[in-house]
């Protein structure tokens, strides 16, 4: 479990241009193309979500793998389970659409699929080493690494700043 | 030594949940769980499923699912628990065997309430749904059946009635209330559900209630209403609420309060009993009020509590609010959360109303505070707008957000001031 990697966010980063949120629904799609999955039925949905803040803040925001994921106790017919990897996966066969995972989301990351009449969210896209979101971003705002890593980055990046306005 | 370290009754929402929850925090204590039905634990919410189709009995088990995938649980079937003894720490089940315990949780749930003022309620053909065995004889009710009586505008009958529909029967709701789901918003709040169930098929009386069922050769063949029309049916279902399995308890030193009182840590007043789910008076974190709640949601989260503390890990719970419950009904979703019953006392009220969607947002009188909301056709974004309930959290800068369904979680970030 010390190998998983999460989906961190560089808000700072964010210029809102949403090519995570095409990214995401394209490699959600049948066809797995971007000209194919616009004229699919149902349509590809993406499973992020980019909101702003005014005045000018973009806030990419994706399923955090909740360790005490409420989703999953919520469900009221079993259709949310972590799987191998650890990330609650829901799975679509058993879903009944009552949208009680929606109701206890905190972070208003689970979608509704209202032509399959199934919730969707963040499965951190399992057949790829990177997450589409996160290898589509043009500006590296958001970084798919273990916790350790990414605090060790952080770290090394704050001690540079840190020793640049010394020098200054 | 003690037959169980921790014995759990009821193997539904709450007992489970715990069951599990204690399984992940000890992996070696043994852990007992007794229930009087006889299928491996379920989903009690699906049920309904059971009656159109739509889902098998093998689909409905919990174990392996979601958060029940620890292993080493020993649920004993067809166990009515008959007394409780505290001094000497052990419960007394009806084959006259007595099981002794370190700790335990009473996780009884609830049952059907049958008012009586209804003659006839124990004819067969006349069901309220709780158990997957009523859904299988309800199932088996319906290949003989032409229309069905349902007696209570609630979501289970709601749900209910729709399998019955989906199976090409006729089905009348006789509801007392002004209107339909009259415990989950007010009769405005409900106009666009309402008007999408008149659509779907399904036939509504509102403000009547019934007061006898006839028979014939000790079968359904009719019911008449307070109002003096006489229907003809051939089934009958009684979707009026539930009251908590407390009478077991009733010569125990437990504090009952029309169900097993606990303190904020899931404890009952006695040391090393806990209780959860349907059974358990709890409190509502925003009004403080105690309550009892009879829903899978919160029963799975008391009783995941319940097993952290009677595990050793000492976990306050949060609460409940009086009202959380979403669903979808005729192709209208919505979700109810908080106080929504507004007519009675001064709160500051914002609604929106198009013809696809309405939402009513309740805030206390100064404005500051989210106390409920009541969301139909859309409900992006529910879980939101309960932890700003739940939490109290204080509104001011989010507020045009709230009453425009635009809050989401960006906001949470946002400078207070």
């Amino acid at each position: 479990m010390q190998e998983q990697k999460e989906i961190f966010v560089k808000i700072d980063r964010c210029v809102g241009c949403r090519s995570c949120t095409i990214a995401c629904a394209v490699a959600h799609s049948e066809s797995n193309s971007l000209f194919g999955a616009i004229s699919e039925k149902p349509m590809p949905k993406s499973r992020v979500y980019v909101e702003w803040v005014p005045p000018d803040r973009k806030v990419p925001l994706v399923c955090r793998n909740c360790d005490e994921a409420p989703c999953m106790s919520a469900c009221i017919c079993g259709a949310i389970s972590r799987n191998e990897q650890g990330i609650p996966i829901t799975d679509r066969d058993k879903c009944i659409g009552c949208w009680t995972c929606v109701m206890v989301c905190p972070y208003g990351v689970i979608g509704r699929h209202q032509e399959t009449h199934k919730a969707y969210r963040c499965d951190r896209c399992p057949d790829r080493d990177i997450p589409a979101c996160v290898e589509a971003c043009p500006t590296k705002a958001m970084v798919y690494e273990t916790v350790e890593a990414y605090s060790e980055s952080m770290r090394k990046h704050a001690s540079i700043e840190i020793s640049r306005s010394d020098k200054g | 030594m003690k037959d169980f370290k921790y014995l759990i009754v009821g193997a539904s929402a709450a007992g489970m949940a715990a069951a599990h929850t204690i399984r992940q925090c000890d992996h070696e204590g043994s852990i007992g769980i007794f229930t009087d039905e006889i299928d491996p634990p379920y989903f009690r919410p699906l049920i309904p499923f059971l009656i159109s189709g739509k889902k098998k009995v093998s689909d409905m088990f919990m174990d392996g699912t979601g958060p029940y995938v620890e292993k080493d649980i020993a649920i004993n079937f067809g166990k009515q628990v008959t007394d409780l003894n505290i001094n000497e720490k052990q419960i007394e089940l009806s084959d006259c065997a007595s099981v002794s315990w370190d700790k335990i949780l009473l996780a009884t749930g609830s049952r059907p309430f049958m008012p009586r003022n209804i003659e006839g309620l124990n004819t067969p053909g006349v069901f309220a749904l709780r158990r997957l065995s009523d859904a299988r004889q309800m199932a088996k009710m319906v290949e003989q059946s032409k229309h069905a009586i349902m007696l209570g505008g609630g979501i289970l009958n709601l749900k209910t009635a729709f399998a019955l529909l989906e199976k090409g029967m006729k089905v009348t709701l006789i509801v007392y209330s002004p209107e339909v789901l009259s415990q989950l918003m007010e009769p405005e709040d409900a106009l666009l559900i309402r008007k999408a169930l008149d659509e779907a098929g399904l036939k509504i009386i509102t403000g009547v209630n019934a007061t006898a069922i006839h028979s014939e050769k000790g079968k359904v063949k009719g019911i008449l209403l307070d109002n003096g029309v006489d229907l003809p049916c051939q089934m009958v279902c009684v979707g009026k609420g539930v009251k908590p399995n407390v009478d077991c308890f009733e010569n125990s030193q437990l504090n009952l309060n029309a169900g097993i009182v606990t303190d904020i840590y899931t404890a009952c007043n006695v040391p090393n009993v806990y209780s959860a789910g349907d059974v358990a008076v709890t409190f509502d974190p925003v009004t403080g009020r105690s309550m009892k709640t009879a829903l899978w949601t919160n029963a799975v989260e008391m009783g995941r509590c319940a097993g952290k503390n009677m595990a050793g890990i000492k976990t306050a719970y949060s609460g409940t609010l009086g009202i959380l419950n979403a669903t979808q009904v005729a192709n209208v979703p919505f979700v109810s959360m908080g106080t929504v019953h507004t007519d009675q006392t001064d709160f500051q009220v914002f609604r929106h109303r198009t013809d696809k969607s309405y939402r009513k947002l309740v805030f206390r009188s100064d404005g500051n505070q989210l106390l409920g909301a009541v969301f139909v056709g859309n409900i992006q974004n529910a879980g939101l707008y309960r932890y700003v309930i739940r939490e109290k959290v204080n509104v001011h800068h989010i507020k045009k957000y709230i009453i425009n369904h635009r809050l989401h979680y960006g906001h949470f970030g946002m400078n207070s001031k």
